[in-house]
């Protein structure tokens, strides 16, 4: 297996660089054509990428059921606020919970393969929750309609409540919920349990030889991306207003591995950067009347390209390039 | 229940089964005798079917637009095999997932450039359009058909790889490139055949599953995922398994259609949590590659 770049930088200096970008990313993306709205989009997406990145860049676990998380958190917490818990925030623990339990127990099924087999499984799981949101719950998820009308975040604080009417209000309340996860995120790759996940990226055998529970490892990451992956939906239902069965798909799976691995796999940020291509470049090429068809052939090459030649990612080539061209400056 | 209607969907549990058969063992034959997944394996089927579908509106003819169907999907395989494929044989099985993956959305995107998204109906073909008296059962003939299809290319297959020199050659390629090439045998062309025969055998399942179905670019996925269900109910790699878990899948999709519509789906995944449970290495599994 290829050697990832794990290494981080320092936490302060990622902390400010991190809250420097997102207050000036909507500005900076109106610059070229987009807006707050797109913005919200790519931050969801990154947030969603950061469970992905988790268990793929620093575990080596291919999952191709992410959607199921997603979809589960979306929808358990849409449900909620559209019913009966008008609190954004507690709408959104729930749905993060929901999605955390399912992915402990789709984990506890898959996890006993690897490889091969594990990409299959999580494959065929996501699927499982596609069917089931669309017949036999449908009922309660809307079916083939889904959900309408998920009131936009409002948030209880105890002595005020903030209503997120504006888009610029539901950016900034998205751009602190992924900054905060960020940071936690981050927190979970130094500490002790991520450098035994690293050990398991590199060697299983060995990890394993070392005494370490690795399928317990591994559970404990999975089940930490599902949440991930639960918030992202939670917050993307509040967000858009609506939520339909499609956010189960094999096509959300794909789409959001592809963005962690166009960014740069195990490298944290890879998935903000994969999520801004993937994005901006749909939304810039939609209004480029001829093309606007072949974004996603586009893409879809630029993957191919990528997994051949450049198997780190964006980010993952740009760090190797600044580290090889400051160790050539330091032979000088 | 009438005994007729279980009776009927029986025989579709059959014709499903046979097209997933197909399809998985295309799946299983790749993996098994190449150790590589392809995941490409869905859209390559729709290529198929949009290869077919393409000839069969200029020519009328079914026979030919089958032809055509294999001829697509087997060119596709040797093209990506050559181009791509054949680079990550030494890759991580992450790695070769990814690349078939991003492959898979390549080629749908391309049959969507070319023919829209739209859905294409592809008629039955004029010798399958009776319907025929089964044991006191009406049943279209074609799905029938259908089966005779399948049954055919499942034995020629197994000939081809577990009695012919050409399957001595490809099964001792995998087991020893070096010895083989030694003696004389280009390894490398071996597994380019495999890899394509692999991949006529889906473009064959589309176009056959396509008068069932209907044509549009996304008509791969859930078959993909199907098949997934199928090796790993039947067992990965085992050419026996791919057969016997694509009847297990047809039956529980048609039978619970008819008692449990809702759940049709659904069963079948379940019923690949439950095998992975008692079973995990699938009814006819094997350790490693078969």
């Amino acid at each position: 297996m290829i050697a990832r770049p794990w290494r981080l930088a320092h936490p302060r200096t990622a902390f400010i660089a991190m809250a420097i970008f997102l207050a000036v990313f909507p500005p900076l993306l109106t610059l070229i054509g987009g807006d707050v709205t797109l913005a919200s989009r790519i931050v969801i997406l990154a947030l969603f990428g950061l469970g992905v990145d988790l268990i793929f860049g620093f575990t080596g676990l291919l999952s191709f059921g992410q959607a199921a998380f997603f979809g589960t958190g979306g929808f358990v917490a849409g449900y909620l606020l559209l019913h009966s818990v008008p609190n954004t925030l507690a709408a959104l623990a729930v749905g993060t919970l929901a999605a955390a339990l399912c992915g402990a127990v789709i984990g506890a099924l898959s996890l006993r393969q690897v490889g091969v087999y594990f990409a299959m499984l999580t494959l065929a799981f996501g699927e499982l929750f596609y069917f089931l949101d669309n017949s036999p719950l449908r009922g309660v998820t809307g079916g083939e309609g889904g959900l309408t009308d998920i009131p936009r975040p409002s948030l209880w604080l105890g002595f005020t409540t903030i209503d997120c009417a504006s888009t610029t209000a539901t950016y900034t309340f998205i751009a602190v919920t992924y900054f905060l996860a960020y940071l936690l995120m981050r927190r979970i790759i130094a500490s002790p349990f991520g450098r035994i996940l690293r050990a398991i990226l590199e060697n299983p055998e060995r990890a394993a030889a070392s005494g370490h529970a690795t399928l317990r490892y591994k559970l404990i990451a999975f089940t930490i991306a599902a949440a991930y992956a639960g918030l992202a939906g939670g917050l993307f239902g509040s967000f858009q207003g609506s939520l339909s069965p499609d956010v189960f798909s094999l096509d959300i799976s794909g789409e959001i591995i592809v963005v962690t691995v166009i960014g740069g796999a195990g490298t944290l940020i890879g998935p903000l950067v994969g999520s801004f291509v993937w994005v901006y470049l749909q939304h810039a090429l939609q209004t480029v009347g001829p093309i606007a068809g072949i974004w996603k052939l586009l893409l879809g090459v630029i993957f191919v390209l990528l997994i051949t030649g450049f198997r780190r990612g964006i980010v993952g080539g740009f760090t190797a390039l600044l580290r090889s061209r400051r160790k050539r400056a330091a032979q000088a | 229940m009438d005994f007729h209607l279980i009776a009927a969907q029986l025989l579709n549990g059959v014709a499903l089964g046979a097209i997933l058969a197909l399809v998985a063992l295309g799946l299983t034959i790749v993996f098994g005798l190449l150790g590589f997944v392809n995941f490409a394996h869905g859209a390559i089927f729709t290529c198929g079917a949009y290869g077919g579908w393409v000839v069969y509106t200029k020519t009328g003819s079914f026979v030919i637009a089958i032809a055509a169907a294999l001829a697509t999907a087997f060119v596709i395989g040797v093209v990506i095999e050559r181009l791509l494929i054949r680079m990550f044989y030494n890759r991580p099985p992450e790695d070769q997932i990814l690349v078939t993956f991003g492959l898979a959305i390549v080629l749908v995107e391309l049959v969507r450039a070319l023919f829209t998204g739209q859905t294409q109906l592809l008629p039955t073909p004029s010798w399958g359009q009776g319907i025929v008296n089964v044991g006191g059962i009406f049943y279209p003939q074609y799905r029938l058909e259908v089966v005779g299809i399948v049954a055919v290319t499942l034995a020629a297959i197994y000939i081809i790889i577990y009695r012919t020199k050409i399957g001595l050659i490809v099964r001792a390629g995998i087991d020893d490139p070096l010895v083989v090439n030694l003696l004389g045998i280009d390894v490398k062309r071996t597994f380019l055949l495999v890899f394509a025969m692999g991949a006529a055998l889906a473009g064959l399942a589309g176009i056959i599953d396509s008068p069932m179905l209907a044509v549009n670019p996304d008509m791969g996925t859930e078959v993909l995922a199907q098949s997934f269900v199928v090796i790993v109910i039947g067992g990965v790699g085992s050419f026996g398994g791919a057969i016997v878990g694509g009847l297990i899948a047809g039956e529980l999709v048609s039978l619970t259609t008819l008692f449990a519509p809702d759940y049709s789906q659904v069963f079948l995944y379940v019923a690949m949590a439950l095998v992975l449970i008692l079973r995990p290495k699938g009814l006819f599994g094997v350790e490693g590659r078969a």
